[in-house]
C-alpha cells in the first residue's frame, strides 16, 4: 500500500439539511498510485466535490481512513503534499500572477531567490511567460486557470486534486488547459485526481472512473 | 514579510490600479478626525500657553507672601535678600486691594495693585502691555493706569481725572468723618489678553497705595522672577527655605495660585479631545464596515488561502494589519493635513474673516489677530497611539469573522 500516493478506504459522508440526512458517499475506495492520473465523473449532485474534500484533508469523513503517501493527512502537511485546481481559479486579485504563483510558496515561508526563479519557471511552462506582472482581471479565463495550476504546482506535490478545472471554460480552451495540465502532471510524476463531466478529458487520464449512488466504480 | 503582512498591503495597495479608492475613502475618514485633533488640541494648547505666559509675564514665576493677612514690615531687607538666592533673577514687592473708581456719573469697583517703579522691570515687563505711546515712566503717585475694558466702562480717557475711594475711606465715611476722595490723572491704557485682568484691575504706584490702605512701609508680598530654566515649584521650595523664618513668609509657585485655572484648562482640554476622539472612532467605525464588506467579498480567496495552509490566526492578523494599516496612513496624513493647517492657521482665520467681511469686528472682541498655536509632544504622542489602538480594534471584528470562516465552507460560498 505504501507506494500509493493516495489511499482511501470506506470513507462515508453525510449532511444533515434541515431534518433531512443525505448521505452523499456511502463507502469509498479510492487508490491512486504515483504519478498516476484519475478521472472521476458522475452526476451533478453525486459528491464529487465531497469526495475531493475529503481527500484533500480540508474536511473530516464520518467513518473512514485516509493516508497520503502512507501517512496521516494533517493540515500542516496538505500544502506540500498536495496541490487543488478550482472551476473558478481562485486567484487573488490583487496580485499579479507571478505573485499568485508565489503565495502558494509565501504561506510555506518567506521565498527566496529559488523559489521566485521556480515561479517564473512555472509560468513559462503553462505559456505565460509574458504574463508574470498581469494581474488576473487582465487575464481569459484559460489563462488564469493556468495560473492556478502552475500554483497547485509551485510547492512540487505528490498529488494534484482537480475539481472540473474546465467547468468555466469554453471547449477548446478547456482541451487545452487538460492537455497543459496532464503533460505537467507526467512531466513532473505528480499524481492527479480530476473530476470532470468531459468523457473526452476523462479518456485522456490512465483510469476513468464514476461517482454513483455515493460509491466510486 | 510574513504572507498575512504582504497581502494586507496587497489588499490596501493593490499592484497596477491606480488608485486605492477603498482604502483612501478609509483613510481619508482617519486623517480628518487626526487633523482636526491636532489642531484643535494646538490651539488650545496655544491658548493655555500664552495665559501661562501671560501670567507668569505680568506677576512672576514666584510669589513670596505672609500667611494669611501678615503684612511684610522690612520690605526692602527681605526684598535684598529673595533677589540674593541663587535662581532669582528679579524681585518686587507688591500690595494689592479693592477701590471703588468713580468718573463723572459712572463708577467700577476694580482690583488695585500697587507696583513699584524702582523693581518691576526686573520681573514684568509692563511696558509689553500699556498701550502706546504711554509707558510705565508716565505712572507717577498722582496717578492711575487702567486696564482696557475698565476704561471704556468709565469711559475714563488720558488726562481725565478720576476718583479713588479705598476701603479705608469708606470706613472712616462710616464713622462719619468727611473725607475728600483722591484724585488720580489716568496714565495710560494696558491690554493683557486675559479677560480677567483686563476686565477690572488699576495699576497704581506702591507708594500710593501703601498711604491710601494705610499700609505704612509694608507690602503684601512679592513678586519673583527666575532665571530662565528653573522650575517654579523647586525654586519656590529653595526660597523658602532660605528665608530667615522669623519674617514669617512663604514662597507659592505660581502654579499654586492658579491651580484651579489650570485644572480647569487641562479639563477642558480633556474633554475636548475625549469629544474629537469620537471623529477617529467614527471613522473606525467605517474602517470595520468596509473591512467586514471585504471579508464577505473576499470568502473564496479566504477559504484558498486556508486551503493553501494558513492558519485562521494568520487569516486574522490579515485583516487586523489592514486596520493598522490604514490607522497608521491616516495618522501620518493627519498629522501632515494637521500641521499644514496650524502653518496657515493666521491666512485661513484672516482669509474666513475678510471673507465675511468680519475682520474688524473680529479684532475688536478677541483683540487677537493672531490665533496661538502651541503643539506639545504629549499631546501628539496621545493622538498617535489612541488612532492606531483604536483602528487596530477596527480591524478586530471582520478579522475574527475571517479566522472563523472554514477553508471548505468559503470555497462553496457563490
Ligand atoms: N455543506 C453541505 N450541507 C448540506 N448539503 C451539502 C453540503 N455540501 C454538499 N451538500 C450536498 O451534497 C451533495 C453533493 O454535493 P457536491 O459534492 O458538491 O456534488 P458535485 O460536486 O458532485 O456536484 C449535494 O446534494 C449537495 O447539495
Ligand atoms: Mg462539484
Amino acid at each position: 500500500m505504501s507506494e500509493h500516493v493516495l489511499a482511501a478506504t470506506g470513507l462515508r459522508k453525510t449532511y444533515l439539511s434541515g431534518d433531512r440526512r443525505i448521505e452523499v458517499l456511502r463507502g469509498v475506495d479510492l487508490a491512486v498510485a504515483a504519478g498516476e492520473s484519475v478521472a472521476i465523473r458522475g452526476e451533478s449532485g453525486s459528491g464529487k466535490s465531497t469526495l475531493l474534500n475529503l481527500l484533500s484533508g480540508l474536511d473530516a469523513p464520518d467513518i473512514g481512513s485516509l493516508r497520503w503517501a502512507g501517512r496521516t493527512p494533517a493540515a500542516d502537511t496538505r500544502a506540500r503534499f498536495l496541490g487543488m485546481v478550482f472551476q473558478s481559479f481562485y486567484l487573488i486579485p490583487e496580485l499579479d500572477a507571478l505573485a499568485n504563483v508565489l503565495m502558494a510558496a509565501r504561506i510555506l515561508g518567506v521565498p527566496g531567490a529559488a523559489g521566485r526563479a521556480r515561479a517564473v519557471e512555472l509560468l513559462a511552462k503553462v505559456g505565460l511567460a509574458g504574463r508574470a506582472t498581469h494581474l488576473p482581471t487582465q487575464l481569459s479565463g484559460g489563462e488564469r486557470q493556468r495560473v492556478a495550476i502552475a500554483r497547485a504546482l509551485m510547492n512540487s506535490p505528490r498529488l494534484i486534486l482537480a475539481d472540473e478545472p474546465t467547468g468555466n471554460l469554453d471547449e477548446a480552451t478547456g482541451d487545452n488547459v487538460i492537455a497543459l495540465l496532464l503533460g505537467l502532471c507526467a512531466e513532473t510524476q505528480t499524481a492527479l485526481v480530476l473530476v470532470t463531466h468531459n468523457a473526452a478529458h476523462a479518456a485522456k487520464t490512465s483510469r476513468q472512473l464514476f461517482l454513483h449512488d455515493g460509491v466510486l466504480k | 514579510m510574513p504572507w498575512y503582512l504582504y497581502l494586507a498591503l496587497k489588499q490596501l495597495f493593490p499592484t497596477g490600479r491606480r488608485f486605492p479608492f477603498f482604502t483612501a475613502i478609509s483613510v481619508l475618514g482617519v486623517t480628518l478626525g487626526v487633523a482636526l485633533l491636532v489642531v484643535v488640541m494646538s490651539v488650545m494648547g496655544g491658548f493655555g500657553y500664552e495665559i501661562r505666559r501671560m501670567i507668569t509675564d505680568t506677576q512672576g514665576e514666584v510669589q513670596v507672601r505672609g500667611d494669611g493677612q501678615v503684612l511684610v514690615e522690612q520690605p526692602e531687607e527681605l526684598r535684598a535678600a529673595i533677589a540674593a538666592i541663587p535662581g532669582v533673577a528679579g524681585v518686587t514687592p507688591n500690595a494689592v486691594g479693592v477701590g471703588l473708581l468713580k468718573f463723572e456719573n459712572k463708577s467700577a469697583f476694580p482690583q488695585i495693585q500697587g507696583i513699584d517703579v524702582r523693581h518691576i522691570e526686573s520681573v514684568a515687563n509692563l511696558n509689553r502691555f500699556i498701550l502706546k505711546p504711554d509707558t510705565l515712566d508716565d505712572l507717577d503717585d498722582d496717578s492711575v493706569i487702567l486696564s482696557s475694558q475698565l476704561a471704556v466702562a468709565l469711559g475714563a480717557r488720558r488726562g481725565d481725572k478720576i476718583e479713588f475711594y479705598s476701603l479705608l475711606m469708606i470706613e472712616k465715611l462710616q464713622e462719619s468723618e468727611t473725607m475728600l476722595p483722591r484724585e488720580l490723572r489716568v496714565a495710560g491704557f494696558f491690554v493683557v489678553g486675559h479677560q480677567q485682568l483686563d476686565g477690572n484691575t488699576a495699576l497704581v504706584t506702591l507708594r500710593r497705595m501703601q498711604d491710601l490702605y494705610g499700609l505704612g512701609h509694608s507690602v503684601h508680598g512679592f513678586n519673583v522672577r527666575l532665571a530662565p530654566g528653573e522650575d517654579a515649584a523647586t525654586a519656590a521650595a529653595r526660597i523658602t527655605a532660605a528665608l530667615p523664618p522669623a519674617a514669617g513668609v512663604q514662597a507659592y509657585p505660581w502654579t499654586d495660585s492658579f491651580s484651579d485655572f489650570l485644572w480647569v484648562l487641562q479639563l477642558e482640554k480633556n474633554m475636548i479631545f475625549f469629544l474629537l476622539l469620537f471623529i477617529v472612532i467614527v471613522a473606525a467605525f467605517s474602517v470595520t464596515s468596509s473591512l467586514l464588506i471585504s471579508v464577505v467579498r473576499k470568502t473564496r480567496e479566504i477559504g484558498l488561502l486556508g486551503a493553501l495552509g494558513g492558519r485562521p490566526r494568520q487569516v486574522a492578523a490579515c485583516f487586523c494589519t489592514q486596520g493598522l494599516l490604514i490607522g497608521g496612513c491616516g495618522t501620518v496624513c493627519g498629522l501632515g493635513l494637521g500641521f499644514v493647517l496650524l502653518w496657515l492657521r493666521n491666512d485661513i482665520v484672516l482669509g474666513l474673516a475678510r471673507l465675511f467681511g468680519h475682520q474688524d469686528v473680529m479684532r475688536q472682541f478677541y483683540m487677537v489677530t493672531q490665533l496661538p498655536s502651541h503643539t506639545s509632544g504629549l499631546d501628539v504622542a496621545k493622538i498617535v497611539i489612541f488612532t492606531l489602538v483604536i483602528s487596530t480594534l477596527a480591524g478586530l471584528l471582520p478579522a475574527w469573522r475571517a479566522a472563523r470562516l472554514k477553508p471548505v465552507e468559503a470555497l462553496r460560498h457563490e
